[in-house]
């Protein structure tokens, strides 16, 4: 179907989009009325169900054109439209450009080239002879369309750093901690004769085997907050979008950075403590 | 002081600490910047030129689509008359062509001089008014600097404009010679959209007989700034103009702040999150200090110090690594809200002026307090410990090692 996406706010104002008996009657019999398809959030929020009929115009106020409900189409999950809670209308083309008296004009469409042919030499003899129009490559636009997710993607890469320099100090100040208090313990097995390197070592492990668990129950916490965050925003903005997902790269990137975090953590917290004597670890 | 005495005691670990609250103060600021600022700075946009209501055509946000109001001169004439409203901008968007420029078209407003709200002239002179007489050979206008930029162009070069072209007899059916008169800075158009304001009855001749009496949208400015007022002006202009939709600056930053809820509700959980840290850092912290002391708090309460005195001493640490950590969060705060907003301000389709990090004194000073009395409280319940330890068993235990 060759079709044209309208933002319902052109037209909904005065359409009332509503199946009413009254301009049912009136509609010539002769004449059937043309198809549309609505969006599933239109059609739940308006009551709408394939084959109702309906009243579209232009402009508010104005009579407008009959048409019948022939689809109802789920949106697709664009990140882009997600906060807009506009309806969405396809009509055929020729019906939109006659409800909007705009004669033989479009907003746009697209040209596939032939198998072979380059794209940028069909670009550039559009462009030579365009006048008022301009072709562009599906891909620039595609680029140019995607900046919102660009800047949210380097917007949440920042909040990343943070929340990881965070971690890093909150986690390196526990383990400091967490081997501070048992110096004693460790001045211990200095004077059973127990190596530094041995020390440093069980720390390093210890911290290590701290990172992992604390990293799987962290994963666990995440996950269990991506089910939250992605029920709350899908129903929130009526969108199938996955606003969250715990991915095993993501996984692997927490917990290994976590491991590293903690073995440098551990391995400094232990150096620092094995260089002082066992006795003045134990406070002698 | 025993607090201070203890925190220089261990300078890694308390340089450790100050820095980890030191980070979560400064996500916690940044967190109530972004969940405020948005608010503030919209508001702040929108009321730039005193404009407290816009009408817009029915069911639709201004400039959310490309319907116009019919019957614009009407509907202004009316407004003017109404003696509660002091001034009324009509405004009308379209996309003209611009005949030989490296841009093809440009994003086009009409707006009366006189009563425009929509930029602020940067760079040589106004646009004309249409009824200005003969004694101007050429209209004039004024472009943004992204236009002048994109285009090529300077101040002073004299342009043709053309709309309702046609493809195929490569004609436009109107045109008309003008002279780029000024720069300007345009309050409510993104920054990276090339744009360019004219008188508008010309756009309303350039855009054909159709538009000869429409307008995208009108600023309206109530008589009386207090709230009360502009909504008694909204609904009039809602009673007595069923066309077109009033939108008060309340109900459009209410709107923008849904559309922007997803920020606003990262910022409540990742500032809830900040807080959590802050509290689990100053309580781990305070705990493991006064275990580590446990002998010595005993000494302390044997030689006759008062179980209040101790409780006072080890709150007061605490008290004091919070401090320091929140005085440098601040500047932390606002150093990372600075690159923070840098890169949110790249957000295509937002007004350049629009900020999403904005200090707010009265929201920053309440976080930080916030922050302040969650770590200071964190320390209560070590504190209360340490008060409560019991002396004899300590110093036994202290005495064996």
């Amino acid at each position: 179907m060759l079709a044209v996406a309208v933002r319902i706010a052109c037209v909904l104002g005065a359409v009332g989009a509503t199946p009413l008996a009254a301009q049912r009657d009136s509609t010539p019999r002769d004449s059937a009325p043309r198809g549309i398809a609505i969006d599933a959030r239109m059609a739940e929020d308006l009551g709408l169900a394939v084959g109702a009929r309906v009243r579209i115009s232009a402009k508010p106020g104005e009579a407008g054109d009959s048409a019948t409900i022939a689809a109802i189409y789920e949106r697709k999950a664009d990140p882009a439209e997600v906060a807009r809670r506009e309806y969405r209308v396809r009509l055929h083309l020729d019906h939109l450009q006659q409800l909007m008296e705009l004669d033989d004009r479009v907003d746009r469409f697209a040209v596939g080239t032939r198998d072979g042919q380059s794209i940028d030499s069909a670009l550039a003899r559009i462009n030579h002879v365009a006048f008022g129009f301009r072709a562009h490559k599906s891909r620039d636009v595609a680029v140019q369309s995607s900046r919102t997710f660009r800047v949210v993607e380097r917007f949440h890469f920042a909040i990343g750093i943070i929340t990881v320099v965070a971690s890093a100090v909150f986690l390196l100040c526990l383990l400091l901690l967490s081997v501070e208090e048992r110096k004693r313990d460790i001045a211990a097995l200095r004077l059973m004769g127990i190596s530094r390197a041995t020390v440093v070592r069980a720390i390093v492990i210890e911290a290590a085997i701290v990172s992992l668990i604390g990293s799987v129950i962290g994963a666990g916490i995440g996950w269990i907050a991506s089910v939250i965050v992605n029920a709350h925003f899908q129903e929130l903005y009526r969108t199938p979008l996955v606003f969250a997902l715990l991915t095993p790269q993501i996984f692997a990137f927490a917990t290994g950075l976590s491991l590293v975090l903690g073995i440098g953590s551990g391995a400094a917290a232990g150096w620092r403590l094995v260089k002082s004597s066992p006795l003045s670890l134990m406070g002698r | 002081m025993m607090a201070w005495a203890t925190l220089r005691r261990h300078p890694a670990r308390t340089t450790l600490a100050v820095l980890g609250i030191a980070v979560a103060a400064a996500l916690l600021l940044d967190m109530v910047m972004l969940a405020t600022g948005m608010s503030e700075s919209f508001r702040s946009l929108l009321l730039t030129r005193g404009y407290q209501l816009r009408v817009s055509p029915k069911g639709t946000l201004p400039f959310d689509s490309e319907a116009t109001i019919d019957g614009a001169g009407a509907i202004v004439r009316a407004l003017r008359a109404n003696p509660d409203i002091k001034a009324v901008s009509p405004t009308l968007g379209a996309t003209l062509t611009i005949d030989g420029s490296r841009i093809p078209s440009a994003f086009t407003l009409g707006l009366e001089r006189d009563v425009q709200g929509d930029y602020t002239l940067e760079a040589g002179s106004d646009i004309t008014r249409a009824d200005s007489g003969t004694t101007v050979p050429l209209p004039r206008i004024v472009a943004s600097q992204t236009f002048l930029t994109r285009a090529g162009y300077v101040v002073g070069d004299t342009i043709t404009i053309s709309s309702g072209l046609n493809a195929q007899l490569r004609t436009a059916a109107r045109s008309s010679r003008v002279v780029i008169s000024g720069m300007g800075r345009f309050i409510y158009v993104p920054g990276e959209t090339p744009v360019m304001a004219l008188d508008l009855a010309l756009l309303r001749q350039l855009l054909g007989p159709s538009y000869r009496d429409r307008m995208s949208l009108a600023m309206a400015e109530s008589r009386r700034g207090d709230s009360a007022s502009v909504e008694a002006v909204r609904s009039w202009i809602a009673t007595t103009q069923p066309r077109v939709t009033a939108i008060s600056t309340e109900t459009a930053i209410r709107q923008v702040e849904e559309r922007l809820s997803y920020f606003r509700q990262l910022a409540f959980v990742l500032g809830a999150i900040s807080l959590g840290i802050g509290f689990l850092l100053v309580a781990t912290l305070v705990t493991l200090s006064v275990n580590e002391r446990r002998g010595e708090i005993a000494v302390l309460r044997a030689i006759g110090t008062q179980r209040l005195g101790v409780l006072h001493q080890v709150f007061l640490e605490g008290l004091l690594l919070t401090s320091a950590g929140i005085v440098g969060g601040l500047a932390l705060g606002l150093v990372t809200a600075q690159w923070l907003n840098g890169i949110l301000r790249d957000f295509p389709g937002l007004p350049s002026a629009f900020d999403f990090f904005v200090w707010s004194p009265n929201a920053g000073w309440r976080a930080l307090a916030l922050l302040l009395t969650s770590g200071t409280l964190a320390g209560l319940l070590p504190a209360w410990r340490a008060a409560s330890i019991p002396i004899a068993r300590a110093l036994r235990e202290k005495a064996i090692g």
